[in-house]
Order: structure tokens, then C-alpha cells, then sequence
């Protein structure tokens, strides 16, 4: 006999906020200054919102500053368009690029430390794809806070969330969507610390559980990104979006998948394969190192794939050299220090003096729950289901359609992040409160709880979990094609098998580890699966998402992919029409917003 | 293959369901680079699913996994094997949570609770100084922000006030300290008076004992105990009555 699992106690905000990251709380920011007094609670999974994900990111936030002599917004409208090849929405871009400045002054006017000019203003600094003149020449666009500007971002929002008096609740799970005649009114939560499930109901909801990636063997994401947000948008019958568009990153550092900024090819950095040979010069000879991301981590793994990379001793792992040795002693001591410090710190390597083992690590997830250019969650293209929002890496609006440009990602979460907090407080107006729990709440993360409770067998976790990070990256990674992609969704399914006859070691409830990683387990297996019948029905490559026997961008794609899934592997597609209006609205450069060729 | 390691892990244990504390041992055959958060997913996997520790980011940037790994607090996600024998000159290993909050499980303690003192200090800023004329953002020289921006690099992993000496008895501790000491410095902020209060309240800098033990074990390598004495010289000035 299991367990009784039941609702231990009701909470009643006005918003409950899934994911307390710099999207998350941005949001709440928004809702409490147009809104004051607005009872907010925020859940994140990991121990207090500080830690969300967002505080690693290094590099910087895009944003075109009115009083730029040369920058234009539609350059950053034009750049992030070609970037997603073709497939970004254009009343995203519009909306996004539009605002991003006023966004970069709210965080600084809100305390967050920029770095600076000599004249005290903002710093900005060039930044992969970021362009001025429609592609001609870098512009100098991403605002940053040294190499820590998300943690910038975050310790921003969450102070001001703090001050506002937003509840958190840390080491808190979101496990199921609660619904009442089609709105949604809030969620079941499973407090890890004390072993107790709770019911959040609300007038509104936001999710905002951020990145995805840690199906993949090498990730930059963190222990918590497993997909948990995006399985309780299929769980509820809700379509997810373009989840074949995976984003590598060419330079991850061997074992953990750390990411090594692009800042250290920028700064001279070069690749290089076992022989000592600088293959980015064979594959492209003008931009070599510093190609787009999508491109330099196909290379790498061409060079792997063909026998001229080399396998690293104690992490037993393919992986190409990142040489640094070259570069003056003043630009290791001073331009990029705090990246070069995790070659030391994390595989024992001196980048002064040796070569450093890096290999493409699964970065960004450029997919996810679809929304409208309100964030408000979609049923269907047409249709959007009440009281739901989303936002942050977690939602697809889309701003980056199948790639995105580095120094994007933070911009989204600021700006999509109070475009969503507004759209809640004019939500709130008239949103009756939720009555009752609703009736069938709990049916499903009970059964999901108790089945992980009583599963017997001898399969063992690290195995299953370790078996499907290695099918992710070689089958639905870097380069996929239609017999791989066919095997993986095979062997997605054997897996699934294995995973319902593991057993667990401790029933308690109680900040019981094992538990909620068998659950985790089931969610990634979900999501591996709608990314690769995601990957093997777009017969084309686009973006991120190459496929080795369809090697071209087609017309005949140009659209986002809906996918379904209620029961384990039949995933069924639907498609979103890619919002063109800035090319409809004929103004004075709408050409280059056609369907262009995506060339550097 | 590369040089292999036999360590033992003396991890302490606590079981909330039975309110049960002990310490057990793990001995593991290890390779020179993995980190100590790979060496608890290690048993996890190998030897005891049950084994509760905590992290996130693992590459020291959120202060998740902070340890006392024989008595020093540190994060575990940056202790790879060689250093620590080297540094330690053991291959016996005491890991205990830090003792900053309670317990839950294991090694995980209740970080929320540790966050509490944070609160109290207001990591935002109180009172805004007027905006710049032109309406965009404040302007602050970088010779006045690099004062203070390696206080702003803080990440509260609480190794300092683990390590303080004095944290125990009612003092915020030296991470606290030092968010209260940021704003102080930030031109943006006016509430100096509200936060000076901070500073020198019973719960303030008063307890500190000039250890330095905070910027000794600091991750971030800040030199907590500069900003400190900063405060205990009274250079950001004084409040009436304290
Ligand atoms: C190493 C690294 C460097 C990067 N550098 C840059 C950069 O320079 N520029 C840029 O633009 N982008 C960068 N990115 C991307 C960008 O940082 C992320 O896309 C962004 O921070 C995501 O923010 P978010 O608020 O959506 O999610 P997060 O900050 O990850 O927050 C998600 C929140 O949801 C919570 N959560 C998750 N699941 C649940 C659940 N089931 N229940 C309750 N809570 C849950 C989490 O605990 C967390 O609080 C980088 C990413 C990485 C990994
Ligand atoms: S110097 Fe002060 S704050 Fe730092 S550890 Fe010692 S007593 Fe604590
Ligand atoms: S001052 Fe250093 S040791 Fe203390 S909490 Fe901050 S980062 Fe950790």
C-alpha cells in the first residue's frame, strides 16, 4: 500500500509567480509598482530566487540607446530577425528591440551596477551578430556588469520583488496546473523541506521556469533545468513550441559543460584539433573563429566525428583545444580573468601555459510554451487559455525563432518579463478569484508521486539518466538526421520503459532527493522526446536545428511547430504562422525583412 | 589514465524523519579532477541514493553548494580532488553543512532561513536619489564604482558568516554587512541615516571581532573585512544617538 498523498493547505494570492528568475520577478517588479499591494507569491526550485540561472549569465544585455550616434533600432530589429533565420516573430522583435533601453534604465534606476563609461553612463560592448548598416559592421549594443551582468539582473529584480513584499516560497516545486472550466487558477506545489503538498490558487498565473537543456550529456544549465515547466503545459493538453531548436554552444569546457565565453575567441582565441591544425580556417576562411555559434560548433564536431579530436583522460570525452597561450599576459590577468579561472579551478588547466579542452555544450532552448505579444499562454494560434502567462527562456513568443543572438536572452526576460506584469494587473481588474479547489486537483502529480513511491525493479537511475544525456547529444544534437533521430525516439521509448522499474531507496517525502530526480527523470524523457519527432518532422535545417540530409532552409518550413503530447511518444504537430508584420507594413527598409538569406 | 585517488568522505547525516544524526563514511576511487559535488553524485549513484546535498549552477557563480570540507567552508563545486589533498594534505575528508541556519537533510540546510538576515539589511535601495535631468540613467564615474564593486560581487553563499567567529551571537554576519555597506556606497541610495542604524544596530558591525576569517575564506576572494573596518572607521559617517 502507498501513501495517502493529499493537499495539505490552501494558499490564496492574487498571482502566483512558477520560477522566481530575472523573468519571474521582473514580472512581479511590474505587477507591484502599477499595482501596489498586490499579494504575489513566487515559487522557485532552487533555495532562494538569488540562485535562479539567470545569475550566470556573463556576457551582456542587447539594447539600442537613443543617444547612439550610429546605433538604430532596426538595425537590432534586422539582426535578430536574420538570427533566427527567418523564423523569429516580427511583432516580438518590434516590441522587444523597441523597449530594450527603457528596460536597461529601469534596472539601472533600480540599483543594478553597470559597468561604466569615463562619462559615468552605461558601458556597452560588441557582441556576436550585433550589427550596424543591416550587417555591415559591429556595433557596440550589449550593456553589461563586468562578466556577471545576469546576476546584475537578478539580484535587481529580486531586491525589488523583496521590497514590494513578494512572498518567496524557496525549494518549492510547481507540479500541476490547476484548471476550473478552462481558466487556470493556480497550482499544486510540493515543498520539498517539509515533505507537503500545497494548492496555490490565484487569480493569475505566471510561469516562468526558464532553460531546458539538462537532457543533453554536456549543458551549461543548472541541476534544476529539467523541463518540469514545459511537461505541465503538455500534462494540461497544451501545445509547446519549436523544441527542435536547440542552441549549442561551440565552446563549453570538457566534463562539466561550463560555458567559455565567446569573449576569449574575440579575444584572439583559436580552435584547434589534435594535429595543432586551426580548422576554422578550412571551414570559413573570412570569419574563422568568431563564425556564428550554430556554425563553429558543426565544425568542432565535424573535426570529432572525422577522427582529429582528441579524448580527454579523466572525463573519457571527445573534445577539440581552445588555445590562449598567445594571448598577452595582460589580457589573462585582466579582459577575461573570471572565465579563464574555470579552467583552472574546474579541470585543472593553466590557460597561460596549456591548451584548454573545450566541446559544444546544449546552451539554450529557443522553444517553449507559445504565447501571444502579451505572454499570455496559447491553446491554439488563435485561441489563449484565461489566467495563464508565461515569460523568460521558459516562453516562446517567439523573439529568436530557431537561433538566437547571444546577449537576446536577457533582454526577453526584462522586456516580456513587465510586458507580462502589465498585462496580469489589467487581467486582475475584472478576474473573479478562483473558488474552490477544483475537484480532480492533485489527480495527476498524486498518481505521478505514488507511482514513484511504489515502483519496484532493478533499473538504476544514473544509469537511465546518464544513457539518455549521451543518445541526446549524439542523435538529437549538433548534427541529426532522419535514421538517428528515428533510433533515438526508439530507444526515448525503451527508456521510459527502464525508468517504471526503478525503485527507490527512502518513502519519505521529506527533502527526499531520490524522489523528485525520478520524477525530473520522467519529465526530461518528455521533453526528449517532443524534441526529437520535433527535429525528425522539420525536413529542413534552420537556425540551430541542422539536419544533415536536408541541409537547406525550405519555404515550405516557414512556419513554428506545435506540438502535442498527453500520451508518451505520440506526439501530435499543428503549425503557428511566423508574424511578419513588419515586411507586411511596407515601411522604408521592409525588404530586409523578407524571407533573406541567412549569410555572414 | 591519469592519476587515481582513494579518499574517504566523512559525511554528516541527519534524518529528519527519525531525527536521527550520525556520521558515515564513503571511501571512493576517484580521478584527480572531479569536484566534490561529483563525488556526491558519485554516491549517489554508486553507493546511497539517499545521500541529500544541495547545488545549482555548479561553477561557483550562485553559492548554492557551500560546505565545511574539514572545517573550512567553501564551495564544493570548486574543490576539485588534487587541490583538496594538496591543500588539505589528507586524502580523509570531514564534510559537514554550514551552520548558518538549520539542517533539513543531510547537508542541505535551510538556506531561506539564512536569507532572513539579508532581508533585514534591504538589499534594494531605500530612497532613490533624484534621477538624472536627461530622464535615462544616473551618472556614476567608475573611479567612484570601483570603490565598492567588489562588494557588489557578493553571491551569499554564507562561507563568511559560517566562518565569523561571532556570526552566532545576534550578529547579521559579514555578507550582510557588506549589502547594507554597498548601498551605502551607491551614490543612488539617500536613506544613509536608515542604513548607518543598520550598520551600527545592536545585530551590526559592533559584533564584529576583527578576525578577518570572511575575507580569508571568501570564494569570491572580496575582502569583506576591508569594507568592514571601512564601517568600524566610521567613513561612511554617524548617526544621532548611536
Ligand atoms: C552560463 C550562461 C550564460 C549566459 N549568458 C547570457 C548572456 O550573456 N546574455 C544573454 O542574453 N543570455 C545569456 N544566457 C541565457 C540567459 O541567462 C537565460 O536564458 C535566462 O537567464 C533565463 O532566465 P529565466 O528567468 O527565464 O529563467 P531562470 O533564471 O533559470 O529562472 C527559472 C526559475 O524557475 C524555477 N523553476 C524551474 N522549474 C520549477 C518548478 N517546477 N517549480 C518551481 N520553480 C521552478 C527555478 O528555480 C528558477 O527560480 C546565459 C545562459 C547561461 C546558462
Ligand atoms: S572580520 Fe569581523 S565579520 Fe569578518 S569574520 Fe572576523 S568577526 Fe566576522
Ligand atoms: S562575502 Fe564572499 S563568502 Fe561571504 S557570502 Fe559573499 S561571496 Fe560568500
Amino acid at each position: 500500500m502507498g501513501k495517502q498523498l493529499r493537499i495539505d493547505s490552501v494558499l490564496r494570492p492574487e498571482v502566483l509567480i512558477i520560477g522566481a528568475g530575472g523573468a519571474g520577478l521582473r514580472c512581479a517588479a511590474e505587477i507591484c509598482e502599477r499595482r501596489p499591494g498586490t499579494r504575489i507569491i513566487a515559487v522557485t526550485k532552487v533555495y532562494s530566487p538569488q540562485k535562479s540561472h539567470t545569475s550566470t549569465a556573463q556576457g551582456g544585455m542587447a539594447a539600442v540607446d537613443p543617444k547612439d550616434p550610429v546605433d538604430r533600432v532596426i538595425y537590432h530589429m534586422f539582426d535578430t530577425w536574420k538570427g533566427s533565420d527567418c523564423s523569429a516573430d516580427q511583432n516580438i522583435i518590434k516590441k522587444v528591440c523597441e523597449t530594450g533601453w527603457e528596460q536597461v534604465v529601469w534596472l539601472e534606476r533600480h540599483g543594478m551596477h553597470f559597468s561604466r563609461t569615463e562619462a559615468g553612463r552605461i558601458a556597452k560592448r560588441p557582441f556576436g551578430g550585433h550589427m550596424l548598416n543591416f550587417g555591415e559592421v559591429k556595433a557596440f549594443r550589449a550593456c553589461y556588469e563586468a562578466d556577471r551582468t545576469g546576476k546584475g539582473i537578478m539580484d535587481t529584480v529580486w531586491a525589488e520583488s523583496l521590497r514590494h513584499g513578494v512572498v518567496f516560497l524557496g525549494q518549492s516545486v510547481a507540479t500541476e496546473l490547476l484548471f476550473s472550466h478552462g481558466r487556470c487558477v493556480g497550482a499544486i506545489v510540493f515543498v520539498e523541506p517539509s515533505g507537503k503538498f500545497i494548492a496555490i490558487l490565484a487569480q493569475a498565473t505566471v510561469m516562468a521556469t526558464g532553460g531546458k537543456t539538462r537532457m543533453y550529456q554536456v549543458s551549461t544549465n543548472c541541476r534544476q533545468n529539467t523541463g518540469d515547466g514545459l511537461a505541465l503545459i503538455l500534462q494540461a493538453g497544451l501545445p509547446v513550441m519549436d523544441l527542435e531548436a536547440v542552441q549549442f554552444h561551440p565552446t563549453g569546457i570538457v566534463g562539466p559543460g561550463i560555458l567559455a565565453s565567446e569573449a576569449l575567441r574575440g579575444e584572439g582565441g583559436v580552435l584547434l584539433n589534435k594535429d595543432g591544425e586551426r580548422f576554422m580556417e578550412r571551414y570559413a576562411p573570412t570569419a574563422k573563429d568568431l563564425a556564428p555559434r550554430d556554425l563553429v560548433s558543426r565544425c568542432i564536431m565535424t573535426e570529432i566525428r572525422e577522427g582529429r579530436g582528441c579524448i580527454h583522460p579523466d572525463h573519457n570525452m571527445p573534445h577539440v583545444w581552445l588555445d590562449l597561450r598567445h594571448l598577452p599576459k595582460y589580457v589573462h590577468r585582466t579582459k577575461i580573468q573570471e572565465v579563464t579561472s574555470f579552467f583552472r579551478k574546474f579541470v585543472g588547466v593553466d590557460p597561460e601555459t596549456e591548451l584548454c579542452p573545450v566541446v559544444p555544450t546544449a546552451h539554450y532552448q529557443m522553444g517553449g510554451a507559445p504565447t501571444n505579444e502579451f505572454g499570455e499562454v496559447q491553446k491554439s494560434p488563435e485561441e489563449i487559455v484565461p489566467g495563464l502567462f508565461a515569460c523568460g527562456e521558459f516562453a516562446a513568443a517567439s523573439l529568436h525563432g530557431h537561433n538566437r543572438l547571444g546577449t537576446n536572452s536577457l533582454l526577453e526576460l526584462i522586456t516580456m518579463g513587465k510586458v507580462v506584469g502589465e498585462r496580469v494587473v489589467s487581467y486582475l481588474a475584472d478576474a473573479e478569484a478562483p473558488g474552490d479547489v477544483p475537484e480532480e486537483a492533485g489527480q495527476h502529480v498524486f498518481s505521478q508521486f505514488s507511482n514513484c513511491l511504489e515502483r519496484k525493479g532493478h533499473q538504476r537511475y544514473a544509469r537511465i539518466r546518464d544513457r539518455l544525456r549521451v543518445l541526446m547529444m549524439e542523435k538529437v544534437g549538433v548534427f541529426r538526421s532522419e535514421k538517428p533521430l528515428t533510433e533515438a525516439i526508439d530507444e526515448l521509448r525503451e527508456l521510459k520503459r527502464m525508468a517504471s522499474r526503478m525503485e527507490l531507496s527512502s518513502k519519505s517525502l521529506v527533502m527526499n532527493q531520490e524522489l523528485l530526480q525520478f520524477w525530473e527523470l520522467d519529465h526530461l524523457l518528455d521533453i526528449s522526446m517532443v524534441i526529437a519527432q520535433s527535429a525528425l518532422a522539420r525536413k529542413e535545417s534552420r537556425g540551430a536545428h541542422y539536419r544533415e540530409d536536408y541541409p537547406e532552409r525550405k519555404p515550405e518550413f516557414d512556419f513554428h511547430t506545435l506540438a502535442y503530447m498527453t500520451e508518451f511518444g505520440k506526439v501530435d504537430f499543428a503549425k503557428r504562422p511566423i508574424d511578419m508584420s513588419i515586411y507586411k507594413a511596407r515601411g522604408k527598409n521592409y525588404k530586409k525583412f523578407g524571407m533573406i538569406e541567412r549569410k555572414y | 589514465m591519469s592519476q587515481e585517488y582513494e579518499l574517504t568522505l566523512k559525511i554528516s547525516r541527519y534524518d529528519p524523519d527519525t531525527d536521527r544524526a550520525w556520521v558515515q563514511d564513503y571511501h571512493l576511487k576517484v580521478g584527480r579532477i572531479l569536484r566534490f559535488v561529483d563525488l556526491f553524485r558519485k554516491i549517489n549513484d554508486e553507493q546511497d541514493p539517499t545521500l541529500a546535498w544541495s547545488s545549482s549552477c555548479e561553477h561557483g557563480q550562485c553559492g548554492t553548494c557551500g560546505m565545511k570540507i574539514n572545517g573550512k567552508p567553501l564551495l564544493t563545486c570548486e574543490l576539485l580532488v588534487e587541490n583538496a589533498v594538496q591543500m588539505f594534505k589528507t586524502q580523509t575528508f570531514k564534510v559537514e553543512p554550514l551552520t548558518v541556519a538549520p539542517v533539513i537533510r543531510d547537508l542541505v540546510i535551510d538556506l531561506e532561513k539564512a536569507y532572513e538576515r539579508i532581508h533585514i539589511v534591504k538589499p534594494y535601495i531605500i530612497e532613490f536619489a533624484p534621477p538624472h535631468p536627461e530622464g535615462d540613467e544616473y551618472r556614476i564615474p567608475p573611479r567612484v564604482l570601483e570603490a565598492y564593486v567588489e562588494a557588489t560581487r557578493c553571491i551569499n553563499c554564507f562561507c563568511c558568516a559560517t566562518a565569523c567567529i561571532s556570526t552566532q551571537k545576534n550578529y547579521l554576519g559579514p555578507n550582510a554587512m557588506l549589502a547594507d555597506i554597498v548601498r551605502l556606497m551607491d551614490p543612488r541610495e539617500v536613506a544613509n541615516e536608515e542604513r548607518l542604524k543598520i550598520l551600527y544596530s545592536g545585530q551590526g558591525i559592533q559584533r564584529c571581532r576583527t578576525s578577518q576569517a570572511c575575507t580569508f575564506v571568501c570564494p569570491k576572494q572580496i575582502d569583506v573585512a576591508h569594507f568592514i573596518a571601512l564601517g568600524k572607521e566610521g567613513k561612511f559617517g554617524k548617526v544621532n544617538g548611536v
